[in-house]
């Protein structure tokens, strides 16, 4: 299983006229947790959404399963699924309901789309759950479900963009678990999160991006190496340390 | 092939399941039906209550108040002299016909007599139209007692029992009663009502058709914010089929309503017979691809849920006050030129053929034409313009 699953290639991208992205190149490796981290406005979600297949770089390219987003972008959207930042979700259908219809749209037939909804919200924690609607789920309910709707392709890389955020300490455990062991079924992740504690936990490298530019990438050790012992330096500090304390937004 | 039509199922279902979108699409409509019916569906074109004192109570004067009481649609009331001084007074009822003593009796002898209507100011529109019939029946009893009158005076000096001349001369009349030598016909073409059922009815529908202008607007926008569409891109959906899929979609929301109002109309007023129906919901399909394209242009054009709202609500507006929906347009002047840049012009007209059942869908092609244009002019600049996310695809 080893090898790359993703190579992003000089990625850069503008908004009205504002450089939000600028020459981003790293890869991940299959069966990896790769954190993307930075702050507010770094330009994380903007590369996930050029890796996701959403968003037109203005320059650059990545591959994923060796198939180009730009010109394969058919064949590597069979390879990924996203967890997006925001509760992408029908609050008015039920939770299964969702799920099949994502399945569907994920080239499932309809039998198989409904034994895969059911895996995955047993892989959640929400099988006695399923016909509820999801409007009345709590937050971590919802971000559950957010991430079992990602997996319904089985892809081979999965994006998560801050898939904790408001989420109460057990959900937030439930989802490392099940982001581990789908890891260690072979899936590859990118990670992105503003909690540094989870990055040192989950992720086997780490980027750290700030202003669109990668400003470090390695594993957390070797991040943390660079201001000191890694046993006494945090990830945070690091952090700190590589994007200033100056507030950002 | 089929993922545009699951979507627009989603879509329904969506939509089925809100109930403030329901109750506003389906309420609605059953609501204006309602008012529709109480208008149109009626039986009866008068009812009323007609007041008496009846201060004779011989024969002549119960024969009155029951031929009044015979009437579809009319109440009969008795009051003391006292009491109906009393109600007037308060204003209980406005005019009360007063039968004097020896009404039966004058009349029986083929003298003069009178009936007194009491009434407060004009006694009103009920009061008028009751007295008036009042009068007819006295008249005709008056014209009866006459002929009686005439006939004993004639034959009196011969030796005929009165009984048998009584019995001679209400044969007569009752031959005449049922072969009257004038007979009065009423011819229905079609009437007042039918005519205007006809033409507010296709208003009605085009207007409700319109609403899910607003609807499919601000669900687009909705979704671009909360981030599945762009999401269903990440699926093996393709662009131009998730935008295939919000088309049906909008043609699903727009015709749920439509369905609703036009079964009811239907099958309660029984505006049609079954090819009426099938044609008029076949062109409502048309109208409602148009909407569909519009809300989807609207809806893409739009940065937010307010600015989406706003312009749909100016877009429907604009449409029914311009298109002639409640009132008739003409063929000059600033209105009538206004009108030809509405859909609602072109849809009306083609609907009220269709529903009165005057024409059928293959006299419409015009119309039709005019309305796909719009559809499918409407679909090129939305898909051009469409997006699923901030700056995405």
């Amino acid at each position: 299983m080893a090898g790359t699953i993703l190579e992003a290639k000089g990625l850069s991208k503008s908004f009205d006229g504002m450089l939000a992205v600028d020459d981003v190149s790293f890869t991940i490796q299959r069966q990896e947790i790769f954190g993307l981290l930075g702050p507010n406005g770094a330009g994380k979600t903007t590369t996930i959404r050029m890796l996701a297949t959403v968003l037109d770089a203005d320059g650059g390219d990545v591959e994923i399963g060796g198939h180009s987003a730009r010109r394969s972008s058919g064949q590597v959207r069979a390879l990924i699924g996203l967890c997006p930042q925001e509760l992408a979700l029908y609050e008015e259908l039920s939770a299964l309901d969702n799920l099949v219809f994502f399945g569907r749209m994920a080239g499932l037939g309809s039998q198989e789309a409904r034994v895969r909804a059911e895996e995955n919200l047993q892989l959640v924690g929400l099988q006695d759950r399923a016909k509820g609607a999801v409007a009345k789920f709590s937050g971590g309910m919802k971000r559950r479900v957010n991430l079992a709707i990602a997996l319904m392709g089985r892809p081979a890389l999965l994006f998560l963009d801050e898939p904790t955020v408001g989420i109460d300490p057990q959900s937030r455990n439930h989802i490392f678990e099940t982001i581990l062991r789908l890891r260690d079924e072979g899936m590859s992740v990118l990670y992105t999160t503003h909690y540094m504690e989870e990055a040192n936990r989950l992720c086997d490298r780490i980027a750290i991006i700030d202003n669109g530019r990668i400003i470090a990438i390695g594993t957390p050790v070797e991040l943390k190496t660079e201001l000191g012992d890694p046993a006494q330096v945090t990830l945070e500090e690091v952090f700190l340390h590589l994007t200033g304390r100056s507030l950002r937004d | 092939m089929f993922r545009p039509l699951h979507i627009a199922l989603l879509e329904t279902k969506r939509f089925l399941l809100d109930r403030g979108d329901l109750a506003f699409s389906l309420a609605l409509p059953v609501v204006l039906f309602a008012l529709m019916y109480g208008t149109f569906g009626g039986g009866e074109s008068f009812n009323g209550t007609a007041h008496f004192v009846d201060l004779d109570g011989g024969p002549a004067a119960k024969l009155l108040v029951e031929s009044l009481s015979d009437i579809d649609g009319i109440d009969v009331e008795m009051h003391s002299l006292e009491d109906a001084d009393q109600g007037l007074d308060r204003s209980s009822f406005l005019s009360v016909a007063v039968i004097p003593e020896g009404f039966s009796e004058a009349l029986d002898d083929g003298e003069q007599t009178s009936l007194t209507f009491r009434q407060r100011g004009s006694g009103g529109n009920e009061s008028q139209i009751i007295n008036g019939i009042i009068r007819a029946i006295t008249q005709e009893m008056a014209g009866e007692a006459q002929v009686y009158s005439v006939v004993r005076e004639v034959i009196g000096e011969s030796s005929l029992p009165a009984s048998q001349v009584n019995q001679a001369v209400f044969t007569s009349l009752a031959e005449a009663h049922q072969s009257p030598s004038v007979v009065v016909r009423s011819i229905d073409v079609g009437g007042a009502s039918a005519e205007v059922l006809h033409r507010l009815l296709p208003g009605i529908l085009v207007m409700f058709l319109l609403f899910a202008v607003s609807l499919g607007s601000q669900a687009l926008v909705e979704e671009r914010r909360i981030g599945t569409l762009e999401r269903l891109l990440t699926t093996r959906l393709s662009l131009n089929q998730l935008f295939a899929g919000r088309f049906l979609a909008g043609v699903s929301r727009a015709m749920v309503q439509a369905v609703v109002l036009l079964g009811l109309a239907f099958v309660v007023l029984q505006v049609g017979g079954a090819s009426v129906f099938v044609q008029t919901l076949i062109f409502c399909v048309l109208v409602a691809a148009a909407v569909s394209a519009v809300s989807l242009l609207i809806g893409t054009l739009a940065r937010s849920r307010d600015q989406a709202t706003w312009s749909a609500v100016f877009f429907t507006m604009f449409m029914t006050v311009f298109g002639g929906t409640f009132f008739e347009v003409g063929n000059t002047g600033a209105l009538a030129f206004l009108s030809k840049f509405t859909i609602n012009k072109y849809a009306i007209d083609a609907l009220e053929g269709l529903v009165s059942g005057a024409e059928g869908l293959s006299t419409q092609g015009p119309e039709a034409a005019i309305i796909a244009g719009v559809a499918v002019a409407s679909l090129l600049f939305a898909r051009l313009a469409f997006r699923t996310g901030v700056g995405g695809r």
